[in-house]
């Protein structure tokens, strides 16, 4: 019994340890957050380009949650590359398996590190997005914010979790950012329709969006666990290859 | 050499009950009254044009006779035979991550591109039918999309197999893709299915039995095809492998 009891702690604080490596090494360098920042915001200016074009009376919000979501895949891709890249360049993936880590944890570290950064770009990203392009006065107004903050937090678990395991494998392949992507994006299919179907509800507050968000917040869930539990299951072998 | 002749005999068989089939859906089949359609009066004639109840309200109407609907007994048993070897190629990724031996990688390996044979077939299949039928080559429709997601994860297997030198690293992780993708698979129909669809759904009871056999002869030659091509790769590969050591022993 207090055998179980220090390994569980040890691993707690194994996992607190690769977190706060990641944290302190964006603290340091503010690589990860800049980078993924800055993409974000090009990523707005495109859009500002490709809707120029759209006319007055274009309803932006017909197509806001796509466009929202669109940069965060977009985003996370670049983010999730970077991170495990640092891992691997820097040698610390070899490390960290040469240490007595439980491989588990270091799958938790990371994702949850993932998850972290890509809540941090939301958080910035998402004000910037309604001022920008859903400020119009007169525009129809979607429902409650908490509704599109819950989407993007159970969307974002999946990416970070079954992302860290993606880019785990395509770190270590010749093409890196585009097996990425190549493998991403299917795998990320129903994961993304739903949340955006559910955001999509919310901004949109068509009526009876509440049961149609439910519906798809529903499924998002379903797929993060399935999913996850998959990742966490399939990691080790990833690690151990 | 014995289980290469058995692929063979295998493939001329499924070759001859799907061309069975095939006759039997011109023949004997009746045409059939598809899924979220309704009409009442019985057809007569074995190529007819698509009656007036058929005829959409709004939009193309069918025009062409209606030769469409044969399609469905080559169509199904492909896209059902593909997603079967699909899991099967899953099943021996879960082996080879539990085994480690190469041989079961292989076996994973083939039956992903024998189940990508049969997306390809799946796919040429339903385009036609779409055209045929709705007179659009391609819809965002739930069952078509989660087949066109489905492909595309195959092809990145293949692409990720390609972009991998070392052998065990690319089996691993290969491995682990597949069954990615074989948890995936249902999900994304899932996922669609919520959309409210029109995409036919054929099996319903009191489905007439001239119909019923010539896709079931269909779908049991399909699958000998399936297997046939699986084990003509497979000792193919055998052969190669053996090629392979040859070459070594006699360059070492």
């Amino acid at each position: 019994m207090a055998r179980e009891r220090t390994s569980n702690m040890s691993s707690w604080r194994q996992f607190k340890a690769i977190l706060k490596k990641d944290i302190v090494m964006e603290l340091r360098t503010k690589e990860m957050l800049t980078s993924m920042g800055l993409y974000a915001l090009l990523v707005l200016v495109v859009y500002y380009i490709t809707l120029s074009q759209a006319g007055a009376d274009f309803e932006v919000r017909r197509i806001a949650a796509g466009l929202l979501w669109l940069v965060f895949i977009f985003t996370s891709l670049l983010g999730l590359n970077r991170s495990l890249v640092h891992e691997k360049d820097q040698g610390c993936l070899d490390a960290l398996l040469i240490s007595p880590t439980d491989r588990p944890v270091i799958f938790f570290g990371k994702a949850v590190g993932n998850l972290i950064f890509l809540l941090i770009v939301e958080v910035m990203i998402v004000p910037l997005f309604f001022f920008i392009f859903l400020s119009r006065p007169g525009a129809a107004s979607g429902g409650p914010m908490w509704m599109l903050a819950l989407a993007l937090l159970v969307g974002s678990i999946g990416i970070a979790g079954v992302g860290t395991l993606l880019a785990t494998m395509s770190v270590n392949t010749k093409g890196k950012d585009f097996i990425l992507a190549v493998l991403f994006i299917p795998i990320m299919f129903p994961l993304l329709l739903a949340v955006v179907a559910a955001s999509a509800a919310v901004l949109q507050a068509d009526p009876g969006y509440v049961n149609t968000y439910w519906q798809m917040m529903g499924i998002a869930a379903g797929y993060d666990a399935v999913m996850l539990l998959a990742a966490f299951a399939l990691y080790e072998f990833v690690l151990g290859a | 050499m014995k289980q290469l002749k058995i692929a063979v005999v295998l493939v001329l068989i499924g070759g001859v009950l799907t061309t069975v089939a095939f006759l039997m859906a011109f023949y004997t089949a009746e045409v059939q009254q598809f899924g979220t359609v309704t009409f009442d009066a019985p057809i007569e004639t074995v190529f007819p044009v698509a009656p007036d109840q058929l005829q959409p309200a709004e939009g193309i109407a069918y025009v062409r006779p209606w030769f469409s609907q044969k399609i469905f007994y080559f169509h199904v048993p492909v896209a059902e035979a593909s997603f079967l070897v699909l899991i099967i190629s899953a099943i021996f990724a879960v082996r080879f991550l539990m085994t480690k031996r190469a041989e079961y990688d292989t076996k994973s390996r083939i039956a992903m591109e024998t189940s990508l044979v049969f997306v390809v077939l799946t796919m040429i299949t339903g385009v036609l039918w779409t055209k045929a039928s709705w007179g659009v080559w391609w819809e965002w429709e739930p069952r078509l999309t989660t087949y066109f997601i489905m492909m595309l994860m195959m092809i990145a297997y293949f692409v990720l197999r390609n972009s991998i030198e070392e052998e065990e690293r690319r089996a691993t992780y290969a491995a682990v893709f597949a069954i990615l993708a074989a948890i995936n698979a249902p999900l994304s129909f899932m996922i669609t299915r919520v959309i409210p669809s029109n995409h036919p759904v054929v099996f319903q009871p009191g489905m007439a039995s001239s119909n019923l056999m010539p896709f079931i002869v269909a779908q049991i030659g399909m699958l000998m095809i399936g297997y046939g091509i699986y084990v003509s790769r497979m000792s193919e590969e055998r052969l190669r492998e053996r090629v392979e050591i040859a070459k070594e022993t006699l360059e070492g």
